[in-house]
């Protein structure tokens, strides 16, 4: 008997059917990938699971016992827990502050002993958790000074300190550096050799590969086939899910470089608390090329992208567009430059979330014409044209352009910025985490339009976590340790292991490389 | 009395109704409610301690309908922004704008003059020469930190100030939780109402402790403790400008602005970047947008 099946589940928003009579399962002691496009219904059907949506139609059934999932509480309360994607932590408490948040057991009693918040029987029994499932962090660190690794572990821990029997990840690896991953994959194993089940979502077939038992495909809203990982390759996967073959190569033609478009000169930077993020950085982007920015996230690279894209205050250094000194302009007389930014963090820096994906599109340009007519007012009709064409040479799946940005999925998100971005005609593109939660079709397509940009005779800067990804688009390749470069290397010289060498902080490479 | 022992106790009187306030401010904030009704919830407390020691003929009569009005006026903020998720700094200068109007009503309907009431002879005992509740503020202060810090109610409403986004998915109660903090803070105002003036209402006696003890929370980082040290400051430097007023030679109304000066420098040059609970301010919707 399975530990979980949902059956028929049926989903509708306004306009989107995104769940089409789904049916799942989970045993206990596997690890059940979901793998599809973005828009797919992935995390609907897992938030229908965690009670955060009430499907339309059908049912779930935990341990063959049909049952209903009022809310996040009630899931738990039945022992399923979800590791969301954006982490569900209270910043400035302690690791163990957010273990036990809402879960301050009474055990005695006595009214005082009651109210009284006893951490230390809390603290023996999370300290026994962390040892049986190698889940070792420090209890009293705040969660904000935690890298993400850790961050996600806090979050496994909080689910196992509440019983969890199915835990849920939601595109967990996406953040992750690759030790961490390994680190995770390592934490799948422990967990379902205890017989527990694990859900896994992932754009990342190799992950999946790698990890999954089981791996079952949905494209628009329905199931396409659930095969067991035997036999199972990244080609088939691909192709069930975007339903026609995937090639998953670009072809990056060899570089021609031209003229210098970006120079940086000695960028020094510190952060709030003084600690040094930039030192005395150099670099420089000729038009024609990608250069790629490799290394472990916080290593400076979210700040040298916006040294660049804005003005950011920094403690001494230069950078320079094409032989101009830049340094003090701001944001848009940078962009009117033709400097086009794809951010790390869409939400935060990339969308106006409760906008229309029109207002969206044209952002960065909704002050200019043909946007906006002689005297100011905008120019609805133009907008929503462009909005419209754009969304369609762009493949951007949505129920229209006056769809608010949070409604779509998160790579399509993704896509209306690199839309805007790219239509903005650019000298340089500044490209942060360009394919970060984007799956396997609309990555391939953003990696053709980073290339066909380069061939254009623009200037790419990019910045990634992925190593697979730095080494397919770039043309030279910059390890960034510390904020400082610590390692440079043409494509066709680079290895995988020696920049993994370099990204984890190496002052010399092996000299026989 | 010795002056040293003198200025030491008379600034404990001048200071501890900020003080009280400014531990009615965390409460708020800490469950991530802004309150700067502070000021008129204290304007309408101060009434009621007045008018509950005349109506029962006794001190306690009066904590007793100061607490009420202070839970109904606070319960008044607390239904305004976290009910109705109104913008929280327009609900407190309503309620600020308000409270003027409710003490006067009062006052002329119950007393038959708008602006005072008659003196009230039902005052608290005194401990060492001054009112006790001045000392209550010790004790006071403690617990507040032990609730915030040591239970698991404090933990909680902390939470819910931070992330409550998070709170709610642990299955605590965020509307439940910000209701605690922001009534709390009214029985805070009813404290402060205890020292400030429990002989005689007059109106506009609060003269901006309210706003007061919000720079003095700020200034001591959300903590308890901290809010009160920083109250304490500002009491302080008002206590000397009382007692020494006369033998300095500067016009009496620069001197009397020191207490306000000091909060202003203080906060622009000392508190730096100071950040409160993440999610102050932000009236909480289930399910995010
Ligand atoms: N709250 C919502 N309101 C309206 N439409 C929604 C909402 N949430 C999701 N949708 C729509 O439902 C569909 C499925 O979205 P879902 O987030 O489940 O996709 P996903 O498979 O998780 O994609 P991704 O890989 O990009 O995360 C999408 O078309 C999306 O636009
Ligand atoms: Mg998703």
């Amino acid at each position: 008997m399975p530990l979980l099946r949902m059956e028929n589940i049926t989903k509708v928003f306004p306009g989107v059917v995104a769940n089409d009579g789904v049916s799942f399962d989970l045993q206990a002691g596997e690890v059940h990938a979901l793998v599809g496009e973005n828009g797919a219904g992935k995390t609907t059907l897992m938030k229908i699971l965690y009670g955060l949506y009430g499907p339309d139609k059908g049912g779930i059934f935990i341990n063959g016992q049909e049952t209903s999932i009022s809310g996040p509480r009630n899931a738990i309360d039945q022992g399923i827990g979800m590791v969301h994607q954006h982490f569900m932590l209270v910043p400035v408490f302690s690791v163990l502050d957010n273990i036990i948040l809402g879960e301050e057991r009474e055990s005695t009693p006595k009214l005082l002993q009651r109210l009284y918040l006893d951490k230390r029987s809390l603290r023996a029994r999370i300290a026994e958790l962390m040892e049986r499932n190698h889940l070792e962090t420090d209890l009293d660190r705040p969660v904000r000074e935690l890298p993400v690794g850790v961050q996600q572990r806090v979050e496994i821990l909080k689910l196992l300190f509440r019983g969890a029997e199915v835990l849920v990840f939601d595109e967990p690896t996406a953040v992750l550096t690759p030790q961490e991953i390994e680190g995770l994959s390592r934490t799948f194993r422990e967990l379902t050799a205890q017989g527990k089940g694990i859900v896994f979502i992932s754009h990342k077939l190799d992950e999946v590969l790698q990890v999954a038992d089981r791996i079952t495909v949905i494209r628009r809203g329905k199931i396409i086939e659930t095969m067991p990982r035997e036999g199972a390759t990244k080609a088939k996967i691909a192709d069930l899910m975007v339903g026609k073959p995937v090639l998953l190569k670009v072809d990056n033609p060899q570089a021609e470089p031209k003229e210098e478009v970006l120079r940086v000169e000695h960028l020094t930077a510190a952060d709030d608390r003084g600690a040094m993020v930039l030192s005395d950085l150099s670099l420089a982007v000729h038009a024609g090329e990608i250069v790629g920015i490799a290394g472990v996230e916080g290593n400076g690279q979210t700040e040298l992208i916006r040294t660049i894209a804005e003005r950011e205050k920094i403690i001494s250094g230069e950078v320079y567009l094409k032989g101009e000194n830049i340094t003090s302009w701001d944001v848009r007389e940078r962009r009117e430059a033709g400097i086009a930014h794809i951010p790390e963090d869409r939400h935060r820096y990339g969308l106006l979330l409760s906008f229309s994906l029109a207002d969206n599109m044209v952002l960065g340009r909704h002050h200019r014409p043909p946007f906006v007519g002689p005297i100011g007012w905008r120019k609805t009709k133009a907008i929503r044209e462009f909005a419209r064409s754009t969304i369609a040479a762009y493949d951007i799946r949505t129920p229209g352009e006056t769809t608010p940005a949070h409604a779509l999925s998160g790579g399509n998100q993704q896509k209306v910025i690199i839309a805007r971005e790219m239509s903005a005609d650019p000298i340089l593109l500044l490209a942060s985490q360009p394919t970060r939660g984007v799956d396997i079709g609309a990555t391939e397509f953003i990696y053709k339009q980073i290339v066909e940009a380069k061939l254009q005779g623009r200037a790419v800067l990019l910045v990634s976590a992925d190593l697979d990804e730095i080494l397919s688009l770039s043309d030279r390749v910059c390890v960034m340790y510390k904020g400082k470069i610590v390692y440079e290397v043409a494509r066709d010289q680079a290895t995988k292991e020696q920049i993994g060498f370099y990204m984890m902080g190496a002052e010399h490479g092996d000299d026989n490389e | 009395m010795d002056v040293f022992f003198e200025f030491v106790v008379r600034g404990l009187v001048i200071s501890s109704p900020i003080a009280f306030a400014s531990l009615g401010g965390v409460f708020s904030e800490k469950c991530g409610i802004i309150n700067i009704a502070l000021e008129g919830i204290m304007l309408v407390t101060t009434f009621a301690i007045v008018w509950g020691a005349l109506s029962t003929g006794s001190f306690l009569g009066g904590l007793l309908f100061a607490i009420i009005a202070g839970v109904v006026m606070a319960g008044i903020h607390a239904v305004v922004t976290i009910t109705f998720k109104v913008d929280q700094i327009v609900s407190g200068v309503a309620i600020n704008l308000l409270a003027v109007g409710v003490g006067r009503f009062l006052s002329q309907n119950i007393y038959g003059q708008e602006t005072q009431s008659p003196f009230n002879t039902f005052v608290p005992p005194e401990f060492l020469g001054i009112n006790i509740m001045a000392w209550i503020l010790i004790p006071v202060t403690a617990l507040v930190w032990f609730v915030l810090f040591k239970t698991k109610f404090g933990l909680r409403l902390r939470s819910v100030g931070e992330n409550p986004e998070a709170a709610d998915t642990l299955g605590i109660n965020v509307i439940l939780m910000q209701y605690s903090g922001v009534l709390l803070s009214g029985v805070m105002c009813a404290l402060a109402a205890t020292v400030l003036f429990p002989s005689q209402w007059v109106t506009g006696m609060t003269g901006g402790r309210g706003y007061i003890a919000l720079a003095a929370m700020i200034f001591g980082r959300w903590h308890p403790v901290g809010a009160v040290a920083a109250s304490l400051l500002f009491g302080y430097a008002d206590t000397f400008r009382v007692m020494f007023e006369r033998q300095i030679p500067i016009p009496a109304q620069f001197v009397q602005m020191l207490p306000y000066v000091l909060a202003v420098v203080v906060l622009a040059l000392f508190v730096g970047r100071a950040y409160g609970p993440a999610a102050v301010g932000k009236p909480y919707r289930k399910g995010g947008e």
